[in-house]
């Protein structure tokens, strides 16, 4: 009954417009004051524990940094020029070309809003001056955009694997099938909408395009190689993949592309010939300019502006680990296990719950602290129930990604509605129709667990955390 | 209000963007040792981890003063201004609160690791526990003693030398932090109270998205 | 809290291993078990288990705080606290396990559970996991095997001691990176007990295991000298009754529990090799620097106490 208290405390103070972190933490604190035994210290001891007892956390500043770069490198318009090349003469084709350039953005960037902020800002300008309606464009990008989450790297991923200590590493693995699944499946739904509503395309530029498009791109490509290939081919853990993700981030961003740093506004090449006739200036530079660079003002804010962000997100994570703690304390996870196993709850139905808590906890919560809380709840009863640990991360993922294009907390309706120049409410209603390939999509992974789990298994070795 | 990037702004956007950077370099150069070199630097990932607490530590009281603490405002969009201004008083006092809380609750953890007493009393500090046991003795894993801290061992641990870092040095950042964080929200309290503002939490204005659109694309000053 | 009644006296245990199948695990559940049933209406346990309410390096400042009032951590996690459970750590210190248990049942052993009085904790008796053993993704037979491997340590300047010893290369990580940062070569090897190293699995990603036996990992069950001193008179006595019949059950077990774990670890198609003599020797010379270098902190007479239980036994 407390709890329910507890709970009601936490909706109460966010519905009156407390920050998403004091709601949590002051909720936890009244209630560890009126009936646990627990003293304020303690709970100060479980803020800092936040930080020092989740190494994995740490993965987080480190690929929102990358982000970072990546977004002020121009990396985007790049990827976004490689991706029209590719398949941008198909009908639908710059929207198409948008979901692909999403994908690829997804797979160097660890979070939604930012892929929809880098991809969104060129793509849905582009797709209105070619003859797409403002609402089709930001509805494409908004969904699209939530594939940032599930395509590694992942922020949710590693929130989920810090909260109930399994592997970033499979997670990461079991991201992939899923996320090109799911972009297939918004690729072909616009395809279809394109052949019935007669939707532009653009032309085809001939494979020299697509050649030099992608070599421009494969500087900015190439942190996936880094990433994926440093964590499975045994460089480095997923956390030390991010910070040299961010290190190489920076570094093509300030020499190669010099879109950034005190390069850019330095001639860039425009052909491969040109390229190898400045090859040699480039290094000189390079040398020159390499320690300067590390405390040029563009550096200087990029690094703040990823701090910020990681600042915003992580004190909402560390809050609801002291929930987390108020509910392990007063043993809540056993209690909800023993009701829902003693009620005859099997894998199917407990999945359902699953997936109904998290869509009505993502219409209000950000979803790194939403899953923080909720993971430890269920993870247990999953275990119980012979639920694939990994499997169960990529349904909530799924759901997370729900939460985000969905009233009234949808970090991806707030930048797409920013960066389309639309209210939020046309943002809503032009997110709809992908909203249900979602969710088609959502029920799919949720009774597919083959999806999620054959490429870890197949890499990883059968998974160790079972019943 | 504050002008619009102050001389404060100024040193806190530094120390974000520089305990960030320390952070990523740190990891990059233990990286770098293991690979490149077969060696180690065992007090990294501790390093790091506390730089990282710091980070979001301090920085929470500028992300009030920012308004960029991510919260829900849609019902504040939905009632009348009068009503808003008295949610927004509510919620002010909410934050105030718990910021006081965890002031008191950050100095007595971190007072008994620096042989200070912490104060008694559940909800409010009533005055000094003095039996409290000293911990001034406790170290940290793996970051070894830093010379600039030598005379922590005569002031606080009875002349005994300390091997690793005191944790009484990491855990400081608990009691600044929230007393950063008590400042900026009784400042914030103060605005809404004064009719400046209505909302603590981010808005979510379309202009305000945009500018944080350009912000991420390497428009600044 | 939920299960408990009013009156009792609450003692939460918190530790970081699963409940059923690891020694330590099946013994909190043994001791909470027999608390609930035997002191009913007096005290009442409850064990967190799978470091849900802390982990072992948080879990000593919570009970000073008062927040836990039992634990179980490995002893190198004492080393803030005294130097003198160093001893442990120190390889080849002990022959085998009854060698560690006749060592602990001593006076010098003993005296150790209250060497941390003064600063707040009250050991009350030593749990077994067991000896440990190396393993790595080439074959370890001699200790110039491991020259340039980088192994996964705790934090512990004995261990990282020890690897640098053999010429390894100590490293620090998560315990939940560990078994992929080994298949994939982020780090060679690892050194653990038999249960260890088959609950975990990490026999399946490595070239083999080496029974070298070369070290002990057991655990401190500490408790908070303040809150043993508020309990009543009869109700401490009979805690600790309880407490030292279940550890002598458990211990009795946990050996049997790491044989068990090394046959799964045969039957599952590990490979283990066993040292001869002369290669044990090689490694017992190649680790006496690490003795040298810790000496002072554990204490001659503790490293005479336990080779003479060697040479005894
Ligand atoms: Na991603
Ligand atoms: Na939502």
């Amino acid at each position: 009954m407390a709890v329910v208290l507890l709970f009601a405390m936490v909706i109460g103070l966010l519905l009156i417009g407390v920050p998403i972190a004091v709601s949590l933490g002051l909720s936890s604190i009244l209630f560890l004051l009126l009936f646990g035994d627990a003293t304020l210290a303690s709970v100060a001891g479980t803020l800092f524990e936040a930080f020092e007892g989740h190494f994995t956390l740490l993965a987080i500043p480190f690929f929102i940094l990358a982000s970072s770069f990546m977004t002020t490198g121009g990396v985007a318009r790049r990827i976004i020029r490689f991706s029209i090349a590719c398949v941008g003469h198909l009908p639908g084709g710059l929207a198409i070309a948008g979901v692909f350039a999403c994908m690829m953005f997804a797979a160097l960037s660890g979070s939604s809003p930012a892929t929809v902020v880098a991809i969104g800002s060129i793509v849905i300008a582009g797709m209105r001056q070619v003859g797409y309606t403002k609402e089709f464009a930001a509805g494409v990008i908004c969904n699209a955009g939530t594939l940032g989450i599930l395509i590694p790297p992942s922020i949710v991923m590693v929130v989920y694997a810090a909260a109930v200590e399994v592997s970033v590493g499979r997670m990461f693995l079991a991201g992939v099938i899923p996320g090109l699944l799911a972009g297939l499946m918004l690729m072909v739904t616009i395809y279809v909408m394109a052949k019935v509503k007669n939707l532009p395309k653009g032309e085809w530029k001939g494979f020299g395009e697509i050649l030099w498009a992608s070599l421009n791109a494969s500087a900015g490509l190439f942190l996936i190689v880094i990433i994926l290939g440093g964590i499975y081919g045994g460089i480095f853990t997923p956390t030390e993949a991010a910070a040299v993700a961010s290190v190489y981030a920076f570094f093509v961003a300030t020499f190669v592309y010099r879109d950034m740093g005190p390069l850019k506004d330095e001639a860039k090449p425009q052909s491969l010939l040109e390229f190898f006739k400045m090859l040699p200036k480039f290094i000189g530079q390079t040398v020159v300019y390499f320690v300067p660079s590390f405390f040029h003002a563009d550096t200087r804010h990029a690094l703040f502006e990823a701090g910020k962000l990681t600042v915003t997100l992580l004190f909402v994570i560390a809050n609801a680990l002291i929930l987390k703690h108020v509910l392990t304390e007063q043993q809540v996870p056993q209690t909800i296990a023993n009701a829902m196993l003693s009620a005859g709850f099997g894998p199917v139905m407990f999945l359902i719950v699953v997936n109904v808590i998290l869509l009505i906890g993502g219409q209000f919560m950000e979803p790194s602290g939403l899953l923080v809380i909720v993971a430890p709840l269920v993870f247990p009863i999953a275990i119980e129930l012979g639920i694939d640990p990994i499997h169960l991360g990529i349904i909530m993922v799924v759901n997370m990604e729900i939460g985000m294009i969905t009233p009234p907390v949808g970090l991806n309706l707030f930048v797409t509605s920013g960066v389309a120049g639309m209210p939020m409410m046309g943002v809503v209603r032009a997110a709809l129709p992908f909203l249900a390939v979602l969710f088609v999509f959502l029920i799919m992974i949720t009774y597919i667990p083959w999806i999620s789990t054959v490429l870890p298994n197949a890499v990883m070795g059968p998974e160790i955390i079972t019943n | 209000m504050q002008t619009k990037h102050s001389f404060v702004d100024r040193i806190e956007e530094t120390l974000i963007a520089f305990l960030l950077g320390s952070m990523t370099l740190i990891t990059f150069a233990n990286v770098i040792a293991r690979f490149g070199f077969n060696s180690n630097i065992l007090w990294a990932l501790e390093a790091t981890v506390f730089l990282f607490a710091w980070l979001v530590l301090l920085g929470a009281s500028y992300a009030v003063k920012k308004h960029s603490h991510l919260g829900v405002d849609a019902i504040l969009n939905m009632v009348s201004p009068a009503t808003a201004r008295v949610l927004g008083l509510i919620a002010a006092a909410a934050c105030l609160v718990f910021s006081l809380l965890m002031l008191k609750g950050a100095y007595d953890y971190w007072a008994v690791f620096a042989d200070l007493p912490p104060t008694s009393g559940r909800w409010f500090p009533t005055g000094f526990d003095m039996k409290a046991r000293s911990q001034s003795f406790y170290e940290v894993q793996d970051v070894p003693m830093i010379g600039a801290f030598a005379f922590l061992e005569d002031l606080i641990n009875y002349g005994d030398a300390y091997e690793k870092l005191p944790k009484v040095v990491p855990y400081i950042v608990l009691p600044i932090s929230m007393l950063l964080l008590v400042y900026r929200f009784a400042q914030a309290a103060v605005a809404v109270l004064k009719g400046e503002t209505d909302r603590l939490v981010a808005s979510h204005e379309v202009e305000d998205e945009i500018a944080e659109v350009r912000a991420l694309q390497g428009e600044h000053d | 809290a939920a299960a408990c009644d009013d009156g009792e006296i609450v003692v939460k245990f918190s530790h970081v291993t699963n409940t059923d199948k690891h020694p330590k695990g099946i013994a909190a559940s043994l001791l909470e078990k027999r608390v609930n049933e035997e002191m009913d209406g007096k005290m009442c346990m409850e064990v967190f288990p799978n470091s849900t309410l802390y982990n072992d390096n948080k879990v000593l400042e919570a009970m000073l705080q008062g927040d836990v009032q039992l634990a179980a951590p490995s002893l190198s996690k004492f080393e803030k606290f005294t130097k003198q459970f160093r001893l442990f750590d120190l390889p080849f210190m002990f022959k085998d396990i009854a060698a560690v248990d006749a060592f602990q049942a001593s006076d010098n052993g003993q005296a150790m559970l209250d060497s941390m009085q003064r600063r707040g904790l009250q050991g009350l008796g030593y749990w077994h996991n067991g000896m440990k053993q190396m393993s790595a993704n080439v074959p370890l037979l001699d200790p110039s095997d491991a020259n340039g491997l980088k192994f996964r340590v705790q934090s512990s300047d004995v261990l990282v001691a020890q690897m640098e010893a053999m010429g390894g290369s100590p490293q620090k990580m998560a315990f939940s990176e560990v078994y992929g940062a080994l298949q994939q070569g982020v780090v060679d090897g690892q050194e653990n007990t038999w249960s260890n190293i088959y609950g975990k699995k990490f026999f399946e990603v490595q070239d083999g295991v080496t029974e070298t036996n070369h070290g002990i990992l057991d655990y401190l069950v500490v408790t908070s000298v303040d809150w043993l001193d508020s309990l009543p008179e009869d109700v401490r006595t009979q805690f600790i009754t309880i407490f030292q019949e279940v550890t002598h059950t458990r211990n009795q077990e946990a050996e049997a529990v790491n044989l068990a774990a090394r046959q799964s670890i045969v039957d599952a198609g590990g490979t283990i090799r066993e040292l001869t003599p002369e290669q044990r020797a090689a490694w017992v010379e190649a680790m006496k620097p690490v003795w040298e270098k810790f000496t002072d902190d554990v204490g001659q007479d503790n490293i005479d106490a336990a080779q003479a239980i060697n040479a005894a036994g």
